[in-house]
């Protein structure tokens, strides 16, 4: 494994110099990530208009997240994972599920037995 | 390892504090996190499908619980899945960090599982309801 600057031989691929393309499809991932929350929004704002506003409004957090500065990933002395901001993810679709599930049950097309 | 103790470990302040080993590559650290976030997206598409079914399908006829039936539990496997794909970002930066081999995945298990799983019971929903 070359190192992080690519002391291998420079020139093959790109990578090898630069961990920037790297950085910017994880940054287009992110932004994917926070539409993917914009869609779910629009779904549940068709069964319940609060919780998909709230739902929506997730959206532009995540999207902020993902434009967190990690500093630099290179170096050993900071942090160079954002544990921090994955796991509020992990947790942010937990919640978000919950919420859907509640707007499942309880949603305008609803309650079981008046159908 | 106890059970709380290695609940502990999963958490953000633990893996931050890691410094076992040496500090990856930084494009298999970004690689890692894309990986957890394409997950992330697939469970926030488990979850969209399952409210989808629910809210916004027209109830099977004869089978007044069939949306129920399919829809939630695609909501609560997305939130499985969520977490499930957290705990497997964990530990794989740890094994990034250690030079071990990654470890086995689960989350495609869990996918598969589901989906054959949601299969069977809209085969069983719609086979109900055109039998009625």
């Amino acid at each position: 494994m070359t190192g992080p600057q690519g002391q291998g031989r420079p020139g093959d691929d790109p990578e090898e110099r630069d961990p920037g393309l790297a950085r910017e499809r994880t940054s287009l991932a992110w932004t994917r990530t926070a539409i993917s929350f914009a869609a779910l929004g629009g779904v549940v704002l068709k069964a319940n208009v609060i919780s998909g506003l709230i739902v929506l409004a997730v959206a532009p957090v995540v999207w902020q997240l993902g434009r967190v500065s990690r500093g630099r990933a290179t170096r050993n002395d900071l942090p160079a994972v954002g544990a921090t901001r994955l796991f509020i993810i992990a947790l942010t679709i937990v919640a978000v599920s919950l919420l859907c599930f509640l707007v499942a049950i309880f949603g305008r097309s609803a309650p079981l037995s008046l159908r | 390892m106890s059970w709380s103790r290695r609940l502990a470990t999963l958490l953000p302040r633990a893996v931050e504090r890691d410094n076992g080993g040496t500090e990856p590559d930084p494009r298999f650290t970004f690689a890692n996190e894309r990986t957890f976030l394409a997950w992330s997206r697939t469970a926030l598409a488990l979850v969209v499908a399952g409210l989808g079914i629910v809210q916004l399908l027209p109830p099977f006829p004869g089978v007044p619980a069939g949306r129920h039936l399919l829809g939630l539990p695609l909501i609560a496997l997305g939130a499985v899945l969520a977490v499930a794909a957290y705990v497997e970002w964990v530990r794989s930066q740890r094994a990034l960090r250690r030079g071990d081999p990654l470890p086995n995945s689960v989350l495609p298990w869990i996918l598969a599982a589901t989906i054959t799983g949601i299969a069977i019971i809209a085969g069983i929903v719609l086979l109900l309801s055109a039998l009625r």
